[in-house]
């Protein structure tokens, strides 16, 4: 039996502006199992972003039930968020979001770097390996400015994986990249999921939503749609 | 014209669009170039300033140190800047090159005058006066405000008695009464006609907080003195007019140095002193150095040269970090800007016309901020004036900025904009338009600046060095202050007074002392009196050479010389001298008992250095006949009575009234009592009126001079250093604060264009401990460099402030570690606030603001 990694009951996020209420998320369920890939897609303003933030413990939902591997963590303080964030979830953002003054190396190590007690050498080691993985070990002396957008964009998938986390969330991953370098992160993507990542990666484009094996599709803060990718595809 | 025009129009508009960035650069540069200006308006009326005559490039010094008041012996360094009256006939008729050579009273000191006017009913004031030869108002070229000045015609003897006043007492004490003019007045008991009034910018031949009230005729000084055996005008050996002379166009001066010099030779060897074989050398090496005379006698000029130098040089300091400030803010406003002046460029702009523009907005600013920077400069004066003249009766040094000040703002306000212009102009000028129209880039890579980095680096550099030098001028006040001096000041005080200008003769002081003292015995709440010829630490001092009873007589080089005055009864209890060994002064040591001295621990081991008991030896001052003169009876423990920085000195007391039997009618003009000292039981209200009042009441005449607690005349010694102290730590304040304003500033500029990154570090798991460690790292590394720069840069920078210091070493570790811990401190805090507010940001919002 899968294990379950995410699941997700009556979460709801509300913003408030002056005197405005905004229901970005309205009572969305949903489930990811580990080894998973999952692609959430709606249009603009659906809640997509939100549902990742939350995913990702960058942001908290206002109500309803959230458990990563089983625990609790709706309601965790800062801290605590922080120090899961870092251990289970790897971020891959639509604009890679590599620190310029870093050098390729150092931003893959980055979020080891936050982990107390790990040896350098185990660090070094992680960040030789997640390059390799990416195909990117020969560029790891340069600052991301000397890089292609694809190249930077794979740069931040091997940070995402240096950690080992327990899932990669990957917002608009192809949406600053032409389409050939798009394809090439989503291949990437595809073969981590193969080895057993799970993936779950928010966009809008029909094309990369169909490497995911489930999609869940958001409407006015709610999953309207869940499924695998041909039964969607027959219910439109 | 047209395109400056456009520019400042712009450069207005531009500023007025950021009120806040406006407002804190006009009131930075208002500080600093308010303080600057403050402290220029001082600079140039003691240092720069000429005196208000008509050529002051023609007028020469002959002399240049600031001895006072009378001296005999040999001069330090055989250095001769006052001379004998006699001297200096002798120097006017062997010297033609001069147009004029005037002389003037080098002491004007609390032995003033007592003036009258010939009003019904007004009443003596003590008034200052200068013995001034015919000549001085010419060899100055002055015009008389009103009346005349005086004419060489009035300094010859049969002369009627005629005086000049000055512009300020006249209106100060006469309402500036058109009638004073030619009218009569009695000074010091002489009837006296008032000439004129000197013209109203001037304020004397020298810098001084009390300048004369009257200008006397040479001739005249008998009269002012008790008679004609003590009159300073015709004693050989008694130097005590400074020479000040107008020369012909054209002279070489130092020839005529040489001349002067040889012919000061000349005469010095028809004086005894001199005759003496071991007196030839110092003969041979006695000279004069002629120094520019536009400014005057430049006493104050030596007195507070050194501490106004380094004042202007500190504010200057914190000028300069004023303008990394404003750099720092025009860079980020650069930053800012890049959009529109990628524009600029698109549109065919050229570099230079960038740097020009962006040149054009710092220099409006500057000069905004000078016209600010004025009121400060206003405000800053009056407080400098208080804090460095608290006793000032007339100054000529105006709060109100005058035209050279105004000059010096305007200049310093260009100079400050085009500095702090410079470099933000250079580098958005250089910024590439197709980068900043690109919009936000893919990385997040917006740490501060190299420059803005650097500037920051330089501010805290700069003030460690102030904090240190501020740091070690507390300290050396603190030491000087507190140190023991030996003086007892509570419940003391201090009244001035002049015997000699209310016209006492010799034989009636007994009288006079006697009455004096017992009236004010008898005021309510007095415990004790005595007079002296003056107290400890006002600044008077009388010395002469020791010839001990038994010894050989000292020799050329021989420092034998220890200061002296005269006290009554009462006085060594007053004061705080304590009787070590026999006894003090006391009522039975009159004018015909038994003359004896006594001497303080300094004099005893300067004197009686091998044990030798003192008490019962012999010494006088008129050479090895006058070894028999006096005897010592008492011992009393030490006070400084002038110099603070130096141990004190040997020191005999007399009793008021005896007088040696070795010359002495040269002993006589020492027999008027300057001061008369009081211990009251607490404090006595009223009592200054009572005194006043007591003194009139034996006679009109006798006026108080000056009035004053004990306490507040030994605090008074410590004005200068106070002022300098208290300015120093003013401005290494200022400039920490200016420094913290800046690091924070890039620190807060540097976490809000870092706000992505920030994002993304907590995005990966950056806890706030992370991103509050990131931000004080960066924060810190620059006030670190800043120390690492700074402190070498201290210890090389106290070396021209060791002369200011008082038993300071200028590399004192607690001063230094105490700046640096300060410094440290200020950027901790600098850093913690944008640190902090890095720390509170959202990752969700951070990241969307990429």
């Amino acid at each position: 039996m899968a294990e379950t990694i995410i699941e997700i009951e009556q979460l709801t996020k509300v913003f408030y502006t002056d005197e405005i209420e905004t229901h970005a998320l309205s009572g969305v369920h949903m489930q990811i199992q580990r080894g998973e890939y999952v692609a959430m897609s709606g249009p603009s303003g659906c809640g997509k972003s939100t549902l990742l933030s939350i995913i990702g413990l960058l942001d908290t939902p206002t109500s309803g039930r959230y458990q990563l591997n089983g625990k609790e963590v709706a309601n965790l303080n800062f801290s605590d968020r922080s120090r899961i964030r870092n251990q289970e979830i790897g971020f891959i953002f639509q604009s890679f979001n590599l620190i310029g003054d870093l050098t390729v190396a150092e931003n893959v190590e980055l979020p080891l770097t936050y982990r107390s007690g790990m040896p350098v050498a185990e660090r070094k080691k992680r960040v030789q390996e997640s390059l390799e993985r990416v195909n990117m070990a020969h560029r790891m002396r340069h600052y991301p400015a000397q890089l292609s957008g694809g190249q930077q964009q794979r740069v931040a998938v091997a940070r995402a994986l240096a950690g080992s986390p327990s899932i990669l969330l990957a917002d608009e991953p192809t949406g600053n990249l032409d389409s050939k370098n798009g394809e090439a992160v989503m291949q990437l993507l595809k073969e981590l999921h193969d080895e057993g990542a799970t993936i779950c990666m928010v966009t809008h484009d029909p094309r990369f939503a169909a490497h995911a094996e489930r999609q869940i599709h958001l409407f006015d803060g709610k999953v309207v749609a869940e499924g695998e990718l041909s039964h969607l595809m027959a219910e439109v | 014209m047209n395109r400056l025009v456009q520019d400042i129009k712009f450069a207005l508009r531009q500023l007025r669009k950021s009120p806040g960035f406006t407002i804190t650069a006009i009131v930075t540069l208002a500080l600093g170039i308010g303080a600057n200006a403050a402290i220029f308006t001082l600079v140039h009326a003691v240092l720069l300033k000429n005196l208000p005559v008509s050529d002051p490039k023609l007028l020469v010094r002959v002399g240049d140190t600031d001895d006072c008041c009378v001296e005999g012996g040999v001069p330090d360094q055989r250095d001769y800047s006052i001379f004998a009256f006699e001297l200096y006939q002798h120097l006017r008729e062997n010297t033609p090159e001069f147009e004029s050579l005037a002389a003037m009273q080098a002491g004007v000191g609390y032995a003033g005058v007592t003036a009258r006017s010939n009003k019904p009913g007004d009443l003596p004031r003590a008034e200052r006066g200068e013995v001034v030869t015919g000549n001085y108002f010419q060899v100055l070229g002055l015009q008389p405000y009103a009346g005349r000045l005086i004419l060489p015609s009035d300094d010859v003897q049969g002369a009627p008695m005629g005086v000049v006043m000055s512009y300020q007492a006249w209106q100060r004490d006469y309402a500036s009464d058109p009638s004073v003019v030619g009218s009569t007045f009695v000074l010091n008991t002489y009837p006296v006609t008032i000439l004129g009034i000197t013209p109203p910018s001037f304020y004397g031949d020298r810098m001084t907080s009390a300048p004369p009230d009257f200008y006397i005729p040479m001739v005249m000084e008998p009269n002012f003195g008790p008679g004609n055996p003590t009159s300073l005008l015709h004693r050989r050996d008694a130097n005590w007019l400074y020479l000040l002379g107008k020369i012909k166009p054209g002279t070489d001066l130092k020839q005529l140095e040489a001349k002067m010099s040889a012919s000061l030779r000349n005469y010095l060897a028809t004086l005894p002193l001199y005759q003496r074989q071991d007196r030839q050398a110092d003969l041979a090496g006695a000279h004069v150095v002629l120094t520019p005379g536009g400014a005057g006698i430049e006493n104050m000029q030596q007195e507070y040269g050194v501490g106004l130098k380094m004042l202007i040089t500190v504010s200057a300091l914190v000028l300069l970090i004023a303008c990394a400030n404003i750099a720092n803010l025009m860079l980020v406003r650069g930053m800012a800007r890049r959009a529109e002046t990628s524009i600029r460029m698109a549109l065919g702009a050229q570099r230079a016309r960038l740097i020009r523009q962006m040149l054009t907005e710092s220099v409006v600013l500057s000069c905004l901020g000078g016209l600010a920077g004025l009121l400060v400069a206003y405000a800053g004066t009056k407080v400098l004036l208080a804090m460095a003249f608290p006793h000032a009766q007339s100054l000529p040094i105006e709060a109100t900025p005058s035209l050279v000040v105004l000059g010096f703002a305007f200049a310093l306000s260009l100079l400050t904009g085009l500095i702090f212009g410079v470099a933000p102009a250079w580098v958005t000028s250089h910024s590439q338009p197709a980068d900043a129209l690109r919009g936000s880039n893919r990385t997040t890579s917006d740490r501060s600046g190299w420059l803005q980095r650097s500037l920051v680096i330089l501010q805290a550099a700069l003030s460690l060095i102030l904090l240190v030098g501020a740091g070690l001028m507390a300290k050396s006040l603190s030491k000087l202050e507190n140190q023991d001096f030996g003086v007892v000041t509570q419940n003391r005080v201090v009244v001035h007074f002049s015997p000699e200008s209310a016209g006492y003769k010799q034989e009636q002081l007994q009288g006079l002392y006697d009455k004096i003292i017992n009236d004010l015995h008898a005021l309510p709440g007095v415990d004790k009196a005595a007079l002296s010829l003056y107290t400890p630490l006002e600044g008077n001092n009388w010395g002469e050479g020791v010839y001990i009873q038994g010894r050989p007589e000292p020799g050329a080089q021989a420092k034998n010389g220890a200061s002296w005055l005269r006290v009554g009864p009462e006085y060594f209890d007053i004061v705080g001298h304590r009787v070590l060994r026999g006894r003090g002064i006391t009522a039975q040591d009159t004018a015909t008992s038994l003359p004896v001295v006594v001497v303080n621990e300094a004099f005893v081991k300067k004197f009686f250095s091998n044990g030798e008991n003192p008490l019962g030896a012999h010494f006088g001052i008129s050479g090895m006949e006058s070894v028999g003169d006096w005897e010592i009876v008492g011992v009393v423990s030490d006070i400084k009575y002038n110099d603070l920085r130096r141990p004190t000195r040997a020191m005999y007391f007399r009793p008021l009234l005896q007088v040696a039997h070795t010359k002495s009618q040269t002993d006589t003009r020492s027999l008027y009592a300057g001061a008369i000292m009081l211990t009251t039981k607490g404090q006595v209200g009223n009592l200054e009126s009572q005194v006043r009042r007591t003194l009139a009441n034996i006679n009109p005449n006798l006026t108080v001079v000056d009035y004053n607690t004990f306490e507040a005349q030994v605090r008074g010694q410590f004005d200068q250093e106070r002022m300098i102290a208290r300015l120093t730590l003013m401005f290494s304040l200022l400039a920490l604060m200016l420094a913290a304003v800046g690091l924070y500033g890039v620190t807060a500029y540097s976490v809000a264009r870092r706000t992505p990154e920030i994002g993304v570090r907590m995005a990966l798991g950056a806890g706030r401990g992370n991103v509050v460690a990131m931000v004080m790292r960066e924060a810190m590394l620059q006030a670190i460099i800043g120390l690492a720069i700074g402190i070498p840069a201290a210890w090389l920078c106290v070396r021209l402030v060791q002369s200011q210091l008082y038993n300071v070493g200028g590399h004192d570790a607690m001063v230094m570690t105490g700046s640096v811990l300060v410094l440290t401190i200020a950027a901790l805090l600098a850093g913690l606030i944008p640190a902090q507010r890095a720390a509170s940001t959202d990752p969700v919002k951070a990241l969307r603001t990429e």
